[in-house]
């Protein structure tokens, strides 16, 4: 199976400061790939490459190459916005906008000025949306409430339909449940689940029983350096590398 | 000599308290004295009519109808002109040295004494542009008063976004203009709002700008171009009170009341606004 995603010796500089150690990794499609390591080795950076949002840092610099569908993403000729498009973002607080339901989802459509003249479709798609993230029959008859107002664990998942109102093809997710209760995150984990289906989701966790349960594979990440990355079963059971063992059992034990 | 702390704690609520009431007092006298004064001059024949026998009788509608010109024609200058300064500021501006410069000349701008606008108005908009005295000179030159307390007031109200507004906009692939457009702009209006019509009230009563650019004596006809003359409320006070002989007592007051009534009147709204935005907004 070709992967969607590939780096190879990725770099990335923050100035003179290296976040990034020559990455190399693969990512398939339609496999949920979950990045654990340390506060501050990285997880963030390395999945702000896969869409780009490292380019709104000032001074940061990346050498190598990233390939999405074969295409190096960081040519010159390289369309951001399509970029971004095609490879969507969930934020680790939940950040809907405080304005009504149906605007939040159908924002990026506005944006990106789709079916500006037909309500309908617009409304089929925040309907498709909205079910996709299993929000639907809570809020079929809520769509002009404030999003502010939802619950966490609603708006978490309102801004996932919001994004994927614009058909994106890899989902990012960095730390997504880390502001939400344990029966929520269980929820949401699930949603994952059902997610994996249609779509390729890279995932960023502290959590390593998370890891462990979403993710067909799994990175492990140290001082910018991915120091391992293989199948989740086999990081967590039999560790190749000693820091990876380390970490794991440090956190567990 | 020694107190308790429960005493000093007394005395120091009391102190405390003593020294927001004289805040509290001039303004309170300042109404009083206008509304116990003025009241009595308000009608509808004052609100609508020209000033008669020079200005000792009639009303004052060529002051009101100029004043709302200005305000206005200050309004449409500064405020497209301070938001695209203040979106440039906060949202484009790196820190180099020219945009460093051009903060520290808002800065500046905002402490200029009003008479000194009067002055670069009469220089620039009366004397180079050759506009004359008229409504385009004042406005312009009240326009430029105000625009520091635009930009600032704007570009508060923009930072206040969260920075993860922008994000989630960007990442939706949305370009840096549609951000601003549509994650940005709309909810930082109400502060937008806010600091423009604190800054249009505080251009409706100024006298010394307008002195050298606009403001006619006593001119008994609404406008009826850019650049015809006008008369304006504060101005018109001032000439009440200072260059008349034998002005009634009350239309004096009546004048001043008006005008306090609708520079006030612009506060509440902005405060209106900015308290109903508040109760809205959770981030
Ligand atoms: N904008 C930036 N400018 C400079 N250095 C940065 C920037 N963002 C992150 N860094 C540094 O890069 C390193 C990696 O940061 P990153 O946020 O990717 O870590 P992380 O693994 O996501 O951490 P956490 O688990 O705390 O979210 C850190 O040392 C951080 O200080
Ligand atoms: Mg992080």
């Amino acid at each position: 199976m070709e992967p969607v995603i590939v780096t190879k010796n990725l770099n990335l500089y923050y100035g003179h400061f290296q976040a990034l150690k020559d990455v190399c990794l693969s990512i398939g499609e339609r496999r949920v790939t979950s990045i654990i390591g340390p506060s501050g080795c990285g997880k963030s950076t390395l999945l702000r490459v896969f869409n780009r949002m490292n380019d709104l840092v000032e001074g940061a610099g990346v050498t190598g190459e990233v390939l999405l569908d074969g295409e190096d993403i960081y040519r010159p000729e390289t369309d951001l916005l399509r970029l971004r498009k095609k490879v969507g973002m969930v934020f680790q607080r939940p950040n809907p906008f405080p304005i009504s339901v149906f605007e939040n989802i159908v924002f990026g459509l506005r944006i990106h000025h789709l079916y500006r003249r037909n309500k309908e479709m617009l409304h089929g798609i925040a309907q498709e949306s909205l079910e996709a993230v299993l929000l639907w029959d809570e809020l079929k008859d809520k769509l002009g409430r404030l999003a502010t107002h939802l619950s966490l664990e609603q708006q978490q998942r309102l801004c996932i339909a919001r994004l994927l109102a614009v058909k994106p093809e890899v989902l990012l997710m960095d730390e997504p449940c880390s502001a939400l209760d344990p029966l929520s995150t269980g929820r949401i984990e699930e949603l994952m689940q059902e997610l994996k289906k249609n779509y390729t989701i890279v995932i960023v966790t502290h959590n390593m029983q998370q890891a462990g349960r979403v993710s067909d594979e799994t990175g492990f990440m140290l001082l910018g350096e991915l120091v391992e990355f293989g199948p989740t079963e086999r990081i967590f059971t039999a560790p190749g590398d000693k820091r990876t063992e380390e970490y794991i059992t440090g956190r567990w034990g | 000599m020694m107190f308790t702390p429960r005493v000093t704690q007394k005395i120091a609520f009391g102190v405390l308290l003593a020294a927001s009431l004289v805040v509290l007092l001039p303004v309170g006298v300042v109404v009083f004295v206008i509304l116990k004064n003025g009241l009595g001059a308000i009608s509808w024949e004052f609100l609508t009519e020209m000033p008669r026998s020079g200005m000792r009788e009639g009303g004052i509608l060529p002051a009101i109808v100029g004043t709302f010109c200005l305000v206005t024609g200050a309004l449409l200058f500064a405020l497209p002109l301070g938001l695209f300064a203040a979106i440039y500021l906060s949202e484009y501006a790196g820190d180099n040295r020219l945009n460093r410069v051009i903060r520290l000349a808002i800065v500046n701008l905002a402490g200029v004494p009003s008479v000194v606008f009067g002055l670069f108005g009469l220089a620039l908009f009366v004397n180079f542009f050759r506009f004359g005295a008229s409504i385009l000179s004042g406005s312009l030159t009240l326009g430029v008063m105000i625009l520091p307390v635009i930009i600032t007031s704007s570009r508060e109200a923009l930072e206040s976004v969260p920075k993860s507004f922008r994000e989630v906009s960007l990442s939706l692939g949305a370009t840096r203009l549609q951000t601003i457009k549509h994650a940005v702009l709309p909810h930082a209006l109400p502060g937008i709002l806010t600091g423009t019509i604190l800054g249009v009230g505080r251009a409706a009563g100024e006298t010394a700008p307008i002195l050298f650019t606009v403001a006619a004596f006593y001119l008994p006809k609404l406008p009826t171009s850019l650049f015809d003359q006008a008369m304006a409320l504060p101005y018109h006070l001032y000439v009440l009170s200072t260059q008349v002989p034998n002005v009634e007592a009350k239309i004096r007051y009546g004048t001043a009341l008006v005008l306090l009534a609708i520079v006030l009147l612009m506060n509440l709204t902005a405060i209106a606004i900015r308290s109903y935005f508040r109760s809205r907004k959770k981030w």
